[in-house]
């Protein structure tokens, strides 16, 4: 019943300003942290999606999960830990860069599918995504080579079938 | 000359479609245009003395009508001052749109002269809100408002309308509007209610516990003939009292913390209970892991948020309370359980309740002769306290909206402004005001509302010159270090009466207070009855925090 987990939803709302700030209030109120959040406009202008992950126990993901349903803006909630769906997530990566590592570092960012996407003086940014379990591995790699900052997306994730 | 239409006209047009009658409110700058427009419809905008009342106001009218109420205020302090009444409905459940005025849309944002982000302040204890920027989504906000308000678990909605958009003219003289399509009520699979049946059908000693729900959901009829034809005893929350008339015979009082010892026993030892429209509140259930240690629960709610919040749920069903037991209700079986009947009948000998004034002392013998004078259908509103409880435990509920009171919020001052909007709602009715000295001063400004419209509510002040409650805490668990929760008797109420123009009198509970209660039976206007108590008078039993609901003490030093 205690056990942690790891929880992502689609969250299908209303394209309203304030839908955003309702569903962080579910969270504040139960002092839940949010993970990773990310939010875009659909297909259809008037419809945004929210891709939402979270941790807890069974008991209190169920809690918020029906609360954020009950929300009026929001139009479906779904669990897309428990249906097929592909999670992934990218990193935007700031390394320092010299001839000792430059090497390493171009090999590991094309066996990742990665790209280095701007180099200046001395400091290369590079992209890579990953399935959301090996994303933090990427990044102990790229730590390894000198990496300086770097910004995820958090996950971002779609049903396999609609 | 005629008048252009504007937004003011379409929002006056949509609450006259809703049915409203009456708005309980307060103007500003920004309020106005809706203010002049209100003057030329039938609605009455009864002008309170501050903002706080007018949400208690048209809170009390959505608990006694069972339909929406509605205030209004201005924007910035006329806003946030409605903020306590908006929390207290929430709390409740109970059905009120605000109506807050907004700054001009092209000053959002700005920190303009009475700007407030009273979206963003109700946030959490609205169950929606609205800031309406555009003329033309006016008329559809506001009828989603009032579906919100009063549809699934009833609750408060805020309708936030910048100054602009009510004074601007409008192109739809009609204020057409979309259809409002809400999505439909999410209603469980039948089988499960055949499963709650069948558990219900094989239980020796079940319990049926009532919320608020039962009353906000319109089902007392159905819970009536439910617990009749089963022969299953209930008991209620403090929310739920009321939701089958009294003294029917399977009534076993109110759960929690200032409960009836019988119905808290005979929870604790039931082996399955249905509970219907409640939350298991903290008030209500104590210290959770020891509530009805032995019992199935099963638990029917509209609020799928409110199912296993608290406690879990063996049976969950969501859907709308009256027809989900009209549904049961072929299901359930006559079953005779004599055993579990006798235990009651025995328990009931021995119970605190078994006496005259059933644990309330003078003060409910007190509350008991003022019902006594009131029409069978009077409603009382209690406030919060010592007064509170002597209050739902001594007013015998004949209809479902008889006791008026703030549960979840506990919000003192809320009586008298509520009472307000009892009376409004419910003209023909007699409406009893029952407070202490410390929640009276809360909002004793309404008694200028009172007198302005000659509103006939009955006022009683039990005045123990102290926060009589926290007195009793501080008696019991703080070893009788007494602070902060004396107000002391310096003040004339009978003269502060009268000089809001409302006759009064003072009667001591030790000595006769009939004379008094008659005196009152008697006024035609609003009357004060001002009823001096000893500050040691306390109300028995209580559970201390931190125990389960059969530990309740019965006097100091337990
Ligand atoms: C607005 C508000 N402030 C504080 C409290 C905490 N509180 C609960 S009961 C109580 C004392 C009430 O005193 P009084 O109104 O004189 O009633 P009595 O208990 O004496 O009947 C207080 C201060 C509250 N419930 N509401």
């Amino acid at each position: 019943m205690t056990k942690i987990k790891e929880k992502t939803v689609s969250i299908l709302v209303n394209n309203k300003p304030d839908v955003l700030a309702r569903i962080a209030g579910v969270f504040s109120l139960r002092s839940f942290n949010i993970e990773s959040i990310s939010a875009n406009v659909t297909k259809d202008p008037g419809k945004s999606k929210i891709i939402l992950t979270t941790k807890g126990n069974q008991d209190t993901l169920m809690t918020i999960e029906k609360q954020i349903n009950n929300l009026v803006d929001i139009i479906q909630v779904s669990d897309l830990t428990k249906i097929p769906s592909i999670r992934r997530e990218m990193i935007l990566i700031r390394l320092k860069v010299s001839t000792a590592n430059q090497n390493s570092i171009i090999q590991v960012v094309e066996k990742l599918h990665g790209r280095v996407l701007s180099k200046e003086e001395g400091y290369w940014i590079v992209e890579v995504s990953g399935d959301v379990d090996e994303i933090d591995a990427i990044l102990a790699r790229f730590d390894k080579l000198g990496m300086d900052d770097f910004t995820r997306t958090g996950t971002v994730a779609l049903e396999q079938i609609a | 000359m005629k008048k252009e239409t504007i937004g003011a006209d379409i929002v006056v047009k949509i609450l006259l479609e809703e049915g409203v009658e009456a708005i309980f409110g307060y103007p500003g700058a920004n309020s106005l245009p809706l203010n002049d427009r209100l003057m030329d419809s039938p609605i009455k905008h009864y002008l309170m003395r501050h903002e706080q009342a007018a949400a208690h106001a048209a809170d009390g009218f959505a608990r006694a009508t069972g339909k929406v109420g509605v205030c209004m205020s201005t924007s910035g302090p006329g806003a946030t001052n409605l903020v306590t009444g908006i929390a207290t409905a929430f709390m409740d459940s109970t059905p009120i749109v605000a109506l807050t005025a907004q700054v001009n849309t092209s000053l959002l944002g700005q920190d303009a002269f009475q700007e407030t982000d009273i979206i963003g302040i109700t946030m959490p204890i609205v169950k929606h809100s609205f800031q309406v920027k555009k003329i033309e989504n006016l008329a559809s906000s506001l009828k989603q408002a009032f579906h919100i308000a009063q549809t699934g678990r009833p609750g408060p909605v805020v309708v936030d309308l910048p100054r602009d958009v009510l004074a601007r003219s409008c192109e739809c003289p009609n204020g057409d509007y979309d259809a409002v399509d809400m999505p439909d009520k999410e209603v469980d699979d039948p089988e499960q209610l055949e499963k709650i049946a069948r558990a219900l059908n094989k239980s020796e000693r079940p319990v049926v516990i009532l919320g608020g729900g039962v009353k906000l959901g319109h089902a007392t009829g159905e819970i009536k003939a439910l617990v009749e034809k089963a022969k299953i005893p209930f008991v209620t929350t403090m929310m739920g009292i009321g939701s089958v008339s009294a003294g029917n015979g399977y009534d076993l009082g109110f759960i929690g913390t200032h409960g009836y010892e019988l119905a808290n026993r005979m929870v604790h030892d039931s082996d399955f209970i249905l509970a219907v429209g409640t939350r298991f509140s903290d008030r209500s259930t104590s210290v959770v892991a020891e509530f009805a240690p032995m019992a199935t629960i099963a638990q029917i709610d509209i609020d799928p948020t409110s199912i296993g919040k608290i406690i879990h749920v063996d049976l969950p069903y969501i859907g709308d309370i009256k027809e989900t037991v009209t549904a049961l209700l072929p299901l359930v079986e006559p079953k005779e359980r004599a055993q579990w009947h006798e235990k009651i009948k025995k328990e009931k000998g021995i119970v605190c309740e078994n006496n005259p004034d059933n644990g309330c002392g003078r003060a409910g013998r007190m509350i008991s002769a003022i019902q006594g004078i009131m029409p069978d259908d009077a409603i009382a509103v209690a406030d919060v306290g010592l007064n509170q409880i002597w209050t739902v435990r001594t007013w015998r509920t004949h209809s479902p909206r008889n006791l008026i009171t703030s549960g979840g919020m506990g919000t003192m001052g809320f009586s008298l402004p509520a009472a307000i909007g009892a009376k409004v709602g419910m003209p023909d009715r007699g409406v009893v005001v029952i407070s202490g000295d410390g929640g009276f001063y809360m909002n004793i400004q309404e008694l200028a509302t009172i007198s302005y419209y000659n509103i006939p509510i009955k006022i009683v002040v039990i005045n123990n010159a102290h926060l009589g409650m926290i007195r009793q805490m501080q008696d019991l668990f703080f070893q009788s270090r007494f602070t902060t929760c004396e107000l002391g008797s310096g003040v004339d109420l009978i003269a502060v009466a009268r000089g809001f123009g409302i006759e009064g009198r003072r009667v001591a509970v030790d000595e006769d207070p009939q004379e008094g209660i008659l005196e009152m039976s008697r006024a035609c206007g609003p009357y004060l009855l001002e009823v001096v108590v000893d500050p040691e008078h306390y109300v028995y039993p209580i559970i201390p925090p931190g125990r389960s609901n059969v530990e309740m003490i019965f006097g100091k030093g337990e």
